[in-house]
């Protein structure tokens, strides 16, 4: 009994420890970009650097409350130094609240003004498109709908699947058409798309795994995700949509990374940005999970597509995130219905 | 009033043999006392004859019907006629002192295999009240075996075991925890209701002094075999070794 | 003087205790929410819309744990009371689906149900989640149902015995005596089930608590996602209050005999059919499963077992440790909150672990961030004692209630033998009653071991950067991962707990031989 009490007595203290120990070579940054992704780019970094990378994970295709919820709890005595999401309007949920501060990087005039935050609160890099995966056993190249707007046509009814769009890149992608078509259009679309029996999947990988096994002909994710899928599985292949000559283009959706305000590591977080911004970051990510540099001339592994062939949409992302915030109600009420 | 009539009796527990090619008669209307060191087999043999056990070898035969028949239960305890008073007293904790009385007769109506002559609410609460009274606990009808003191629960579990007017009455060390004064009024209500009623009694017991008070035919066990057996007197001059050393102590 | 105060301290210092880790931080919470409170918050709760959820999500659960706790019941009732071949394997596999995540169970099953009747196959939502929460759930209803029935004594059931049939003795005395183990089984499993986000979310079914979450991660809500919690906890607080006055803790229920040596069965002419249903159950809850999990780790294009195994094992330790001190820590809370409830009558400290139990979990990690982020507390904040604490918060309960059942067990007269004889309360405690204790000691914490090593809502909220746990890893990695992957991971988590499993049974059973005193 007494051998177990002092073990557990050793235990216990070396865990008060860990929280006092002296840390001030280290940067905590809270990602929501996938593991899988973001933590090989952060080992480079700390082993480059020497800082320490104290990196909390999450995703937001799984729905969980973990680090942007966090970030907000923390408000008023911050932890975390650098917020790196997987799309910037988490980065503005943030803005909005006061949480994070702005920064301008030495690389942040490398990234087109056009994907970072007019206050420098988020600049954006390596992104992901919003894309068609398909099962080609199940449909053929020429019968797939060239426009998001298509969807709505009889033949495809019950065929295909979009994640849920109160959560992760989806949300990103119906606030941006709510934005372009406008409201009342934007309306019009999902409840056809409705009617039409789209599938609701849980995440992109979900609409992504319901591909692979057959559940469903195609469906609406990222790059990322059908990057993974052509992995997996032969049977898929993925599209960009609208790419017609006066088509609305496909949504691109950058990475984004803001300073958090009155962080703890102010300096190191700086130089992680600084390091997530470069040339080299974006490499690393087009090789892991294809997602498109931003950065002008940036070598890309074949097989992993460009900004410059890609149609983009046009996004005002501080509009979008408004437009956001109006339609979110309606959004779940569609949902539910 | 029934006969019990065990032949070649053989049971074991864990490997270990309990009771050994035991062979013995208890005559109808007679009362007897099992008594033996602890571990003996006392125990074991009225759980076999009440059909709780069931012997590997040997036969049970209760009024010349086998009951058991080597390992084969034929007759299950409840149509078996017997009243058991365990040692630990087995109260129902979820029954108040009438509930655990009056239970056993109240399915016996249900099944029909006991037809009251007026009401059977009435009848059931007279039959209870009339053994409550007998005991002269009838003032804690109410309450909880919680709620009672160690003699009370004895007498309500003597009581249950006697509701079905029971043909056989089977005692396990009822006074194992009562004091003197009560343990003779006990002692005392038992035999008054055994005369009145007749039922065949086995009283077991590990005090020699409870076992040799009374016109009990006895007998004397250990490592489940009998020793020697026989009215008090007998069992007083008995030249066994054992019975001598053990009726001593 | 002296001995006032210490008497005093040892009764109330585990509420102060336990005041300050976790209630003050919850009431801070809600005090925040009350004063943000606005009528449109209070209209809100009480719609039409939101109260008919409420009641579907009462429905659903309501129907899986009745179902969970029937089969549960069921089983328990077969493994304690008949002796037949292999009911030590058949009691240690069925409890195999509380191991595996709840949402990798909904994975398998869809899987395997697609196997078998195509990919196309429609599958109804409402059935497809109370069917899931049936099989993860209802091994609860087992161990708690099995416990009860293995602590009557034999001579309940013979004195009924030898006056009704067989039948009838279950249904009159049995049943009625082990009656609270239906009803604690019954409010536990809903309260899991209820709670549960992850497979009503796979499965596309709408209910209060996937609306709770909806409202922090979607719209970041507070004062609607505060408002449902509340909601969710009164009506769960009023359920579980009203199980402990009128059933767990009515006086009759208390068992005090120490040893309860129980009435096996034999079971000849049941055999085929208690084999058949127990194999039925294991094949449907446990092969199944567990099959489609090791037939999409190889149908990958790639060989990931070893992938899986080196993103996982850098967590295993720091899993392993954690879960350790936690379940020890929690053990001992649950003593002392159990000793105090059973022997000084002091209920306090019970309910407020019973109220921390109810709390969703993601507004347990909300209240414990808040609380705890402050500079002067960045010792417990940056540490992983903040997961620990999240951990006291929803297992406590579970300990407390498994340890009560333990001291009840043992009479009154043991202690009181020990006081005459002169023996202080301490070295009473120590001497006499917690020896007797170890195996429900043991008991709680491999339970508590368990529920803390697979633990995702509250510690994904507040675990410190840089810690690597097993749950929040596989969690965040099989987002975006290959299905053979995903499958992979699983099996190594569930191959580790069955490891920790099988070393917790050889241990147990030493323990248990020690020191069961019969």
């Amino acid at each position: 009994m007494n051998k177990i009490l002092s073990i557990f007595s050793l235990i216990f203290l070396s865990i008060i420890y860990s929280g006092c120990k002296n840390r001030n070579n280290e940067v905590i940054v809270y990602c929501s970009v996938d593991q899988i992704f973001s933590e090989p780019v952060l080992k480079d970094f700390e082993q480059q650097t020497g800082i320490k990378v104290r990196p909390v994970y999450d995703t937001e295709e799984t729905k969980s409350t973990g680090v942007l919820n966090r970030l907000i709890a923390e408000k008023d005595n911050p932890q975390c130094d650098v917020f790196w999401s997987g799309d910037p309007l988490r980065n503005n949920v943030l803005r909005l609240k006061g949480i994070t501060t702005p920064y301008i990087s030495n690389q942040t005039e490398l990234i087109p003004r056009y994907f970072r935050a007019n206050d420098n609160q988020w600049i954006g890099f390596s992104a992901r498109a919003r894309v068609l995966i398909f099962n080609k056993k199940l449909i053929t190249m020429d019968s797939l709908p060239g426009s998001i707007l298509d969807l709505i046509k009889p033949k495809y009814r019950g065929k295909f699947a979009m994640a849920n769009p109160l959560f992760g890149t989806t949300t990103f992608h119906v606030a941006v058409l709510f934005t372009y078509l406008g409201e009342e259009q934007a309306r019009q679309l999902l409840n056809n798309l409705k009617t039409n029996d789209i599938v609701i999947a849980t995440s992109n990988g979900d609409v992504k795994k319901r591909v692979i096994q057959g559940e469903v002909a195609f469906g609406i994710a990222d790059s990322d995700d059908a990057f993974e899928a052509k992995k997996e599985s032969r049977d898929v292949d993925y599209i960009f949509l609208d790419q017609q000559k006066n088509g609305i283009g496909s949504l691109i959706i950058p990475n984004a990374v803001s300073l958090i305000k009155n962080s703890p590591h102010n300096e190191n977080g700086k130089k992680l940005i600084d390091y997530l911004l470069t040339r080299e970051t974006e490499i690393k990510l087009a090789k892991s999970c294809a997602q498109m540099p931003l950065i002008k001339d940036t070598e890309v592994p074949s097989g992993i597509p460009s900004l410059d062939d890609i149609l983009p949409m046009k996004v005002d992302y501080d509009q979008t995130s408004q437009t956001l915030e109006k339609t979110q109600t309606w959004i779940k009420e569609w949902l539910e219905k | 009033m029934s006969s019990i009539q065990l032949n070649h009796i053989t049971h074991s527990f864990n490997d270990k043999k309990v009771i050994n090619d035991f062979t013995f008669t208890f005559d109808s209307g007679q009362t007897y006392c099992l008594l033996g060191p602890s571990g003996c087999g006392k125990t074991t043999i009225l759980r076999l004859i009440a059909g709780l056990e069931v012997p590997q070898n040997g036969v049970i035969e209760i009024d010349g019907k086998i009951v058991t028949e080597n390992d084969r239960l034929l007759i299950p305890p409840h149509k078996r006629g017997i009243g058991f008073v365990f040692q630990d007293l087995a109260l129902w904790p979820h029954f108040s002192v009438f509930e655990n009385i009056a239970f056993g007769l109240r399915e016996s109506i249900r099944e029909g295999s006991r037809k009251p002559d007026k009401g059977t609410k009435l009848y059931i609460e007279e039959r209870v009240i009339q053994l409550l009274s007998f005991f002269g606990i009838s003032d804690h009808w109410k309450k909880y075996p919680h709620q009672l003191s160690g003699g009370q629960k004895q007498m309500v579990a003597i009581a249950r075991s006697l509701i079905l007017n029971p043909k056989i009455l089977l005692l396990d060390e009822p006074m194992a925890n009562i004091d003197a004064q009560l343990k003779e009024t006990i002692i005392d209500h038992l035999y008054t209701l055994h005369e009145q009623f007749g039922f065949t009694m086995i009283y077991v017991t590990h005090d020699h002094r409870e076992a040799m008070h009374s016109n009990n035919t006895i007998i004397v066990l250990n490592k489940g075999e009998i020793i020697t057996s026989g009215t008090r007197e007998q069992i007083k001059n008995t030249t066994d070794v054992f019975t001598q050393s053990f009726i001593k102590l | 003087m002296v001995r006032k105060i210490s008497k005093f301290l040892a009764k109330n210092i585990l509420t102060i205790f336990l005041g300050c880790l976790l209630v003050i931080p919850v009431l801070v919470l809600l005090c925040n929410w009350i004063s943000d409170f606005g009528n449109s918050a209070v209209s809100g709760l009480f719609k039409k819309d939101n109260l008919i959820l409420i009641g579907k999500s009462f429905l659903l659960s309501g129907t899986a744990s009745l179902l969970a706790t029937s089969l549960g019941s069921v089983c328990g009732f077969i493994l304690n009371k008949y002796t037949f071949a292999f009911k030590g394997f058949y009691k240690l596999v069925l409890l195999i689906p509380l191991l595996i995540p709840d949402y990798v169970y909904a994975v398998a099953w869809k899987d395997a149900w697609q196997l078998l009747f195509g990919a196309g196959t429609n599958i109804n939502s409402y059935t497809t989640v109370i069917f899931v929460h049936i099989l993860v759930f209802s091994p609860i209803a087992m161990l708690i149902t099995g416990s009860a029935i293995s602590q009557v004594n034999r001579g309940i059931e013979e004195a009924g015995l030898l006056m009704i049939s067989f039948r009838k003795m279950l249904l009159k005395i049995l049943i009625p005596i082990i009656r609270p183990s239906f009803t604690i089984s019954f409010l536990l499993i809903l309260i899991f089930s209820l709670s549960d986000f992850s497979v009503p979310a796979f499965f596309g079914v709408r209910t209060f608590t996937t609306e709770i979450f909806t409202q922090f991660s979607a719209f970041y809500n507070y004062q609607a996602a505060m408002g449902q919690s509340v909601f969710l906890l009164v009506i769960c607080m009023i359920l579980m209050f009203s199980e402990s006055r009128y059933l767990s803790d009515a006086p009759f229920f208390a068992i005090h005999t120490k040893g309860s040596n129980p009435k096996l069965y034999n079971c000849d002419n049941l055999k085929f059919l208690l084999h058949s249903f127990l194999i039925l159950q294991l094949l449907v809850a446990v092969i199944l499963p567990v099959f489609i999990l090791f037939f999409q780790s190889f149908s990958g294009s790639e060989f990931l077992l070893g992938k899986a195994w080196k993103l996982l094992s850098p967590t295993i330790l720091q899993s392993s440790v954690l879960a350790l001190s936690s379940a020890f820590i929690i053990s001992v809370i649950g003593l002392w909150t159990s000793w105090l409830k059973e022997r000084e009558k002091y209920k306090l400290p019970n309910t407020v672990l019973m109220i921390l139990f109810i709390i969703p979990s993601t507004v347990l990690g909300i209240a414990i961030i808040g609380f705890f982020n402050k500079p002067v507390l960045n010792f417990i904040y940056a540490s992983s004692l903040m997961i620990i604490i999240g951990y006291i918060g929803r297992f406590a309960f579970i300990s407390a209630r498994i340890l009560g059942n333990g001291i009840r067990q043992i009479p009154l007269s043991l202690e009181e033998a020990a006081t005459v004889a002169g023996i202080g309360s301490l070295r009473k405690y120590l001497k006499i009653t917690l020896p007797l204790l170890i195996p429900s000691l043991f008991a709680s914490f491999v339970l508590v071991f368990i529920l803390c090593f697979g633990e995702l809502g509250t510690t994904i909220m507040v675990y410190p950067p840089g810690t690597e746990l097993m749950p929040v890893k596989f969690f965040t990695i099989s987002a975006n991962a290959p299905q053979a992957l995903t499958s992979s991971m699983s099996l190594i988590n569930f191959g580790i707990i069955i490891s920790f499993i099988g070393t917790f049974y050889i241990i147990g059973r030493k323990v248990f031989k020690r020191f069961s005193y019969e």
